[in-house]
């Protein structure tokens, strides 16, 4: 349900301006033979009847791009993206964003390659088809014909429900999206054509604007996704020195990492992270985290926890030491703004098990995904999930972020 | 006749879709063909039924300026 509203509330915040740029063409065209029609009435003083074709207009296009939604899916289901090609996807669509406002700005006449026309044959046979048709025909067949031309944030929407990798989500996403942008492009379409040529020009000037800002915006969003030191925060953190590596800046404890070992148990009193493992067995990953008698940095104390004989419950026997695996466990709060803490410090050379906790989260924080080691997860809004992380070499960073590389964070790795 | 002209006005390809419209209005055009990308338009016409004068005229009640490449 969450997808479907935030879907809804990016159309209706930056959807309907950025589709209007790219797809306002055809809306003009749907709208002309309505207002020639009109202005070829006895009364021209009589302003013409605009909202009815627009409306038809948009309908078509809900119904059109819920089908296209629903085969996006399906194709998601054949064919799941990977983060990385999610990231370069959204690089070049951000690419193709960043080239529409130059072209609107005017600035070079190469942009105007940015613009993608629709084939001389379709033009042509819409056109002469609609010659012959009601005012009703016309902008239906063109709403229909937006998918031909999807905006940047329809195209980022269209990857969203590929990855959906489910027909039916894939048609309610794009539903939600193109809902959300219907009064926006009503709104605005409807008093455009009403303001006239000038005005519209300052129009289009400001969602060039809009356009450019959501261009980089989705660019960076893909350099997050790969963990691109290029991205706006790695870059101002350098700049800074924020983000620094250094083990000296670590408030960590002596990372020493214990066995993990049989019959482990750990008073949860003393050790809240440290949960009793009855069987000692390892936790798969993808499976929720109930157990796990093994090292703990609480990342978010930036301590390591290492359990000990007086940790243990004194009526049990000395745990048989009999070391099955070292790792480190490491914790990290999902939120609804993000990732907390967003820089964790581990130990090189050391497996982690990463625990992802989510209380109550909503928001697209819950689509995990780590590019470089391909994992990418959905979590529910409430609960705990590990995945386990082999060991990395010192010196090295682990960016993750959320699939839409909007809220990220790094694992960095030292001795 | 062909003839190719400068439509620097054109600000997207639904401008080049409403010139294009001309080859159905004007009786004695063949055919139009016009670039958004190129900020170009080609007309072939029949100037025993229509003048080049009569062409230019259209462009510009479109709301373009036209001027012969």
């Amino acid at each position: 349900m969450t997808e479907y509203l935030v879907a809804f509330i990016t159309g209706l915040t930056t959807g309907g301006l950025s589709c209007l740029a790219v797809q306002g063409g055809l809306l003009a065209s749907s709208l002309a033979s309505q207002i020639e029609s009109d202005m070829q009435g006895k009364s021209s003083s009589r302003k013409p009847n605009v909202a009815q074709p627009i409306l038809w207009f948009l309908i078509s296009k809900l119904i059109a791009y819920t089908i296209l939604g629903f085969f996006l899916g399906w194709l998601g289901s054949v064919l799941q993206l990977n983060p990385v090609s999610r990231a370069i996807l959204q690089i070049l669509i951000g690419i193709f964003m960043v080239g529409q406002a130059l072209r609107l700005f005017n600035v070079h006449p190469i942009f105007r390659y940015f613009n993608i026309e629709p084939p001389k044959f379709i033009t042509r046979y819409i056109r002469r088809k609609s010659k012959n048709t009601s005012p009703v025909v016309t902008p239906l067949f063109m709403g229909a014909l937006t998918v031909l031309i999807p905006c940047g944030i329809t195209q980022v929407m269209m990857a969203s429900a590929i990855a959906t990798g489910n027909p039916l989500t894939g048609a309610l996403l794009m539903f939600s999206f193109i809902l959300g942008t219907s009064p926006v492009f009503f709104v605005v379409a409807y008093f455009a054509t009403r303001l006239g040529e000038r005005l519209e020009k300052y129009f289009m000037k400001f969602v060039a604007v809009v356009v450019l800002v959501l261009g980089l915006l989705t660019i960076n969003t893909g350099l997050n996704l790969m963990g691109s030191p290029l991205s706006f925060k790695n870059l101002t953190g350098a700049l800074t020195g924020s983000n620094t590596v250094s083990a000296e800046s670590l408030p960590v404890v002596a990372p020493t990492i214990a066995p993990f070992v049989d019959n482990f148990s750990v008073d949860s009193e003393i050790c809240p992270m440290l949960a009793v493992s009855s069987d000692g067995s390892s936790i798969p990953c993808g499976q929720n985290n109930q157990a796990g008698g093994c090292a703990v940095i609480n990342s978010q104390a930036n301590q390591v926890l290492i359990p000990t004989e007086s940790a243990t419950a004194p009526t049990q026997p000395p745990p048989v030491a009999a070391p099955v695996e070292a790792y480190q466990e490491i914790v990290i709060q999902v939120l609804n703004r993000g990732y907390s803490p967003e820089v964790t410090y581990a130990k090189a050379g050391v497996p982690i098990k990463l625990v992802l906790e989510s209380q109550n989260v909503r928001s697209c924080s819950l689509a995990f995904v780590i590019p470089s080691l391909n994992v990418q997860v959905l979590l529910k809004p409430t609960g705990s999930y590990t995945i386990d992380i082999p060991a990395q070499p010192a010196g090295s960073q682990l960016p993750y972020s959320c699939s839409m590389g909007m809220y990220t964070g790094v694992i960095v790795f030292d001795n | 006749m062909k003839i190719t002209y400068n439509i620097p006005d054109m600000h997207c390809g639904n401008c080049a879709m409403r010139l294009e419209a001309l080859e159905d209005e004007l009786q004695g055009v063949t055919s139009v063909n016009a670039s958004y990308h190129k900020q170009q338009m080609v007309v072939d016409f029949n100037p025993a039924i229509i003048s080049e004068e009569q062409v230019i005229r259209a462009i510009v009640e479109k709301g373009y300026s036209v001027s012969q490449s």
